[in-house]
């Protein structure tokens, strides 16, 4: 199956075999991470790459974390952290399938519909600060001073 | 004295025009406008380094996407993935603000990432002058961001964007500080552009002066050609390995008795024409000749294409073919159009390097001129480099050049003031008698040799090409040798008496 296309179906197979996706913010962070995989920035500078309040973004970064996509360097002096993808990760093709398909504008809004009905279903766990449902498909742009 | 340890660019003519690379540790900043090269040459760099010379690099990236980079530089054909997967790149994504604040931490993480997988080279893109910071010195920050990179040992380049024309940007604080400075440019030539590269200062080594034109070639990278008028490293042992008396023949049979027996060897000789008079003919007969006698002969033709060129040798009775599928020859075709000056001078060099010629034609001189604007220095610059080039390489070359006065020659070299850097000139001329133009050949000049500069009267022949007929021509009557004549190009000859005409030998 071509990236392009995807029924909904494989869409949540992904979804359930890459069990840390959970909120749009997720997917774009990691969308964000798969154009740039090896970004030096302070978290609200991420934020305002893609669009979502700081907590929903600290609380996006940290699961991706946990689940082992996403490698962040250890605190330091600096505020800026490094982050790495890693898709070599135990998710392995699952994860690179659904970033190629989602780096598409349909795709991405497609992947974004599968998450809002797998939350509404109560498929997912938490989401964090900000309700799955209630989240933009279109990401906000906001300035962050001295980012 | 100690060899200062050069970073080789690796980019194609690069290191030439830095004397063999950049002393390591050195900031370099690579100033330009937009569209000027400083991504391509920058990512160049840590490329070649990565690849070539076993040397790590990190790209930092302020405004473009890395995936974006990768797939540009795919264009050139470099993998940048495959050297991120082999743990020799890393790119990173940052924000200017935080670049330069982590070069100020003595435990910076960016730092310790490139030094994690021993990065010697680091190419950071999209530096822009900031404004005053609170009254601060802009010179003294800049300063900081070198420091941090000089304490790694890495050899930093720094794309620096200038937003407006080099006077101003050369007077930049961050050009006091770096220690190499690469500027970058692209200028309007008539309705072309024209890029080029000029090394501004480089602490620790010498480098060539000046402007030096360079393309961003697909499938490459950067290809960068020396100025020609800079000085080239002279190579004058072969001076001592040819006897200068030697001579070569022309292949135009009688030329040879005329110039004392051919051409000296490494020799310079014009042949000055209208067109039709002949030029090119002597040119392919002097090229049929050296592969005759096995010798490599090297044909760069302007004005018409090879297949012309192989077609017109035809009509001579000359298998130029078989010569070039011998290796005897090479054919060179250049077309005029958009001429870059010193990238066509470099594939003279690599051509002449490379097939080692003995004799050589450019056909023709002039159309040089028409590209490189005859009153401008650069057509005689060019025109002194080839001779020198040619000259230090021992190869015997003939240039052909375009008068454009159809009857007689007011000035040997038309607006081409060239005259003094050649040893022979040959005039081709019309000679009008009754209803007939009549190929006339004049040795003008023979710099070391005695010469009767007499005018000769030539014929070419479908299927046997150019002869200088004797003279007088026994047995012409009714057609009246050249030598029945005075004044041939004088635009009106006159018939001398009958007593007057001088007697066969």
């Amino acid at each position: 199956m071509t990236p392009k296309r995807m029924t909904p179906k494989r869409v949540g197979d992904l979804l359930d075999g890459i069990e840390c996706l959970k909120h749009p913010c997720d997917l774009d962070l990691l969308l964000f991470f798969y154009r740039h995989p090896r970004a030096f920035l302070i978290s609200e500078r991420l934020a305002a790459y893609v669009g979502y309040d700081l907590p929903q973004v600290t609380h996006s970064l940290e699961t991706l974390i946990t689940g082992g996509v996403l490698r962040r360097s250890p605190d330091s002096t600096h505020p800026a952290r490094l982050y790495v993808l890693t898709p070599g990760s135990t998710l392995g093709g699952l994860l690179s399938s659904l970033l190629r398909f989602a780096a598409t504008r349909e795709g991405r809004l497609a992947v974004i519909h599968a998450l809002k009905q797998r939350h509404s279903l109560g498929r997912s766990g938490d989401g964090g600060p900000e309700p799955v449902a209630s989240a933009r498909a279109t990401p906000r742009r906001r300035e962050v001073p001295n980012a | 004295m100690r060899e200062p340890d050069l970073v080789k660019t690796g980019i194609k003519g690069l290191d030439e025009v830095l004397l063999g690379g950049i002393p390591r540790g050195n900031i370099i900043l690579v100033a330009g406008t937009a569209g000027t090269g400083k991504t391509t040459l920058g990512v160049e760099f840590v490329y070649r380094g990565a690849h070539q010379f076993n040397e790590p690099g990190v790209i930092l990236l302020f405004e473009v996407a890395p995936d974006k980079l990768l797939r540009d530089a795919a264009l050139f054909g470099w993998d940048l993935r495959e050297l991120e997967r082999d743990r020799r790149l890393k790119i990173v994504f940052t924000t200017r603000q935080v670049f330069q604040q982590e070069l100020q931490q003595a435990d910076s993480v960016l730092l310790a990432e490139a030094a994690e997988f021993g990065a010697r080279r680091i190419f950071v893109d999209g530096l822009v002058r900031p404004p005053e910071p609170h009254g601060g010195d802009r010179r003294e920050a800049f300063h900081l961001l070198a420091e941090g990179l000089h304490r790694e040992n890495l050899t930093a380049m720094l794309a620096l964007e200038s937003t407006f024309d080099d006077t101003a940007a050369a007077r930049a604080p961050e050009e006091f500080v770096a220690d190499t400075i690469l500027r970058l440019s692209i200028d309007p030539v008539q309705r072309a552009v024209l890029r080029s590269v000029e090394v501004v200062k480089s602490r620790g080594h010498e480098y060539a002066l000046g402007r030096h034109s360079f393309r961003i070639v697909n499938g490459q990278g950067l290809e960068v050609y020396r100025r020609v008028q800079a000085p080239r490293s002279l190579q004058r042992e072969g001076g001592a390995a040819f006897d200068p008396t030697s001579r070569v023949t022309t292949g135009i049979p009688g030329l040879d008795e005329m110039v004392n027996g051919g051409y000296f060897v490494a020799s310079t000789t014009l042949v000055v024409g209208i067109s039709g008079a002949g030029k090119s003919v002597m040119a392919l007969q002097f090229i049929a000749e050296g592969a005759r006698r096995g010798e490599r002969s090297l044909m760069i033709t302007l004005d018409e294409p090879p297949a012309q060129v192989l077609r017109n040798a035809h009509t001579i009775g000359i298998d130029l073919q078989s010569a070039i599928d011998k290796g005897l020859v090479h054919l060179w075709y250049e077309p005029p159009q958009e001429f870059e000056v010193d990238r066509h001078f470099a594939q003279i060099e690599a051509v002449v390097e490379d097939f080692k010629p003995k004799r050589a034609v450019i056909d023709s001189l002039s159309t040089y001129g028409s590209a490189l604007g005859a009153s401008e220095r650069n057509f005689r610059d060019f025109f002194h480099a080839i001779v020198a080039l040619m000259k230090e390489r021992q190869v015997t070359a003939v240039y052909n050049h375009e008068n454009p006065e159809m009857l007689g020659m007011s000035s040997m070299m038309g607006e081409f003031k060239v005259s003094s850097l050649v040893d022979n000139i040959i005039l081709m001329n019309w000679v009008e008698l009754g209803d007939t133009f009549r190929h006339a050949l004049t040795v003008a000049k023979m710099r070391a040799m005695p010469t009767s500069r007499t005018t000769h009267e030539c014929e070419i022949v479908n299927g046997r090409g150019m002869r200088v007929l004797p003279r007088p021509l026994a047995g012409a009557v009714p057609v009246v040798p050249f030598a029945g004549y005075l004044g041939l190009i004088s635009r009106a000859p006159e018939r001398r008496a009958p007593q007057e005409v001088p007697e066969a030998p």
